[in-house]
């Protein structure tokens, strides 16, 4: 890796160390209504680092997922929650959900399995997949990929998904429900099941070495698909796998928390203003950016009371990322239609 | 030896290429012409391994270049599309070196790159970000590619590589062209100024409505009557080969 590379990645690191450290330091007293920055007893020690580790593994599979989608893609406006694969995931889960309170998922292995597989990372990534075949099939125009064509395929779509995932919700009894609206608006949990949590590390770490494999095979696949295959690279499989990893990770993240916006969008963007665009460093750079900027995110919340108790983090990704997509969206590459494929 | 038999080739319904029977040794600048829409891109890409025909073969010293594993194909074949894309930011240089993805050996690449680099006339340039480059340099750079790909004696097809590029630039390509041909390569190249096909190709493909109507030595397939009947313009051909006349 060169210099400017080595020291984009170090800078990243600190940002997320220090943003960890915030984190544990900063909380709230309801009694007081106010901020405490402290170190607290062990009770809460406990819920906060918790909290740092769901928001680590949380934004590290959304940095890589929104990596790996901009860069199959081609598209600087690709992200788990923009190609709606979060919100496929989401009803993934929901389904299942709702097929186990029907048929009665503890009597049933196969469907119990299909239910909670992973705590519904499963059902998760076949819903995200499936989002992203149909995004992938309606994104084209004139028998080219557009860009835009692409991402309003996915807004389109993410809507659907948000409406069916409510419609099945409503279908199931009220205490199957859970703390559902939460979920939707993204949460840090501070007590994540541990196999939602362990379940995203196996796959962060498989798609992580898949990724940073292929990290050379990603820079030719930038070139068009007709010279990447005759630079030697076979695109085929190189999507096949790289998709399936992005589903997957969008899918681990939503199970642990919900759909989050923008993170996965963000954070590769933030990486290649810090290190370039050669995919052996974006791939460990967009991890630790996710990471950090979760975190960082996290953080900030804790001093935000809206009346109603802390901001959810979805809204608050949603209002940092929202004008930066605005901004690449509008930005002098995309009008010269550089990234057009 | 490259062997094209009896290649057909559809998109969707339509039938883009019929029947192209066609070969040619090494060593050689093959000029793919006809006009807009006549199948030339989608036979360069047949030749190239990149599209598999419906029926009909092309084989590449008596190997089918679409059957092989693009990691394999490409130590056979360099491809220049029309239209270069690049949806990352990279230098001239890194772009180039994309040329050697498939390379065996990484010894001679930095040799083989700088090489490239020299031929295109690219040395002020490569530190540049590719997207900052006019239309003319950035042909010139994914020709550089493609010549730092290919090895000595493979097959180099080219998709209207002139297009953007200045008359010097258009000889400073085409001389470079000319050179891998003379150390054993086969250069196919699809282009449209007629003149330069005349002046530099050892034989000529025309194509029209995805057939392939003449092939040969150029001043035997594009006489001036010809080219009449399908462009409806007049050329003269005299001292200074085959031109356009001023008046169309």
């Amino acid at each position: 890796m060169s210099k400017r590379q080595v020291s984009g990645v170090v800078i990243l690191a600190l940002l997320l160390v220090v943003g960890v450290i915030a984190r544990l330091l900063i909380g709230r007293d309801p009694s007081l209504g106010g901020v405490l920055f402290n170190w607290p007893d062990e009770n809460i020690l406990v819920l906060r680092f918790g909290a740092v580790r769901s928001a680590i593994v949380g934004g590290a599979c959304l940095g890589l997922s929104g990596l790996l989608l901009q860069a199959l893609l081609r598209n600087p406006l690709a992200s788990p929650f923009i190609l709606g694969l979060s919100a496929g995931a989401g009803l993934g889960a929901m389904i299942a959900a709702w097929s186990a309170s029907v048929v009665g998922a503890g009597s049933v292995a196969w469907i119990a399995f299909i239910a909670h597989g992973a705590d519904g990372v499963i059902p998760g990534t076949v819903g995200s997949l499936a989002v992203l075949v149909l995004v992938y099939a309606l994104g084209h125009r004139g028998g080219r990929l557009d860009p835009l064509t692409l991402v309003l395929a996915g807004t389109v779509v993410a809507t659907i998904c948000g409406a069916l995932t409510l419609l099945v919700q409503s279908l199931m009894p009220p205490s199957s429900r859970g703390d559902s609206w939460m979920w939707f608006m993204g949460q840090v949990p501070e007590l994540p099941s541990r196999g939602a949590i362990w379940t995203a590390i196996a796959l962060l770490f498989c798609s992580f070495l898949a990724s940073f494999q292929s990290g050379s095979a990603l820079d030719v696949a930038s070139t068009g698909d007709d010279e990447a295959e005759s630079l030697g690279v076979s695109l085929r499989s190189l999507r096949i796998l790289l998709f399936v990893c992005a589903g997957a990770l969008a899918s681990a993240s939503v199970a642990l928390c919900g759909p989050i916006a923008f993170v996965g969008f963000v954070a590769p963007h933030l990486c290649r203003l810090l290190i370039g665009s050669r995919h052996r460093a974006l791939v460990p750079a967009s991890v630790i950016a996710g990471a950090a900027i979760l975190v960082w995110a996290d953080a900030v919340r804790q001093s935000i009371d809206v009346g109603a108790g802390r901001l959810p983090i979805g809204v608050l990704t949603a209002l940092i990322g929202g004008p930066v997509f605005l901004m690449v969206m509008r930005s002098r590459r995309m009008r010269a239609g550089e990234w057009s494929c | 030896m490259l062997k094209i038999d009896s290649l057909s080739f559809q998109y969707g319904r339509r039938s883009a290429l019929k029947e192209i029977t066609a070969s040619s040794s090494a060593g050689k600048v093959v000029a793919l012409v006809g006009r807009n829409g006549s199948g030339k891109s989608t036979l360069l890409r047949a030749i190239a391994g990149l599209a598999h025909p419906s029926v009909g073969s092309v084989s590449w010293r008596g190997q089918r270049l679409a059957r092989l594993a693009p990691s394999r194909r490409a130590l056979e074949v360099a491809y220049v599309s029309q239209r270069p894309i690049l949806s990352i930011d990279l230098t001239v240089h890194e772009m180039i070196a994309l040329g050697r993805f498939a390379a065996r050996t990484r010894l001679d690449s930095i040799l083989r790159i700088d090489q490239a680099i020299g031929l295109m006339g690219l040395d002020a340039l490569k530190e540049r970000s590719f997207h900052e480059l006019s239309a003319g340099e950035q042909q010139r750079c994914v020709i550089a590619r493609a010549l730092a790909q290919h090895e000595t004696n493979g097959l180099l097809a080219l998709d209207e590589p002139f297009s953007n590029l200045d008359p010097g630039e258009t000889m400073r390509v085409f001389a470079a062209l000319q050179k891998s041909a003379q150390a054993g390569a086969l250069v196919v190249v699809a282009m449209h100024d007629l003149s330069l096909v005349d002046r530099v190709a050892e034989n000529v493909w025309w194509l029209e409505q995805g057939q392939m109507v003449a092939a040969g030595a150029p001043i035997d397939v594009l006489t001036p009557a010809k080219l009449q009947e399908i462009f409806h313009c007049e050329f003269v051909r005299g001292a200074q080969g085959l031109t356009l006349a001023a008046r169309v």
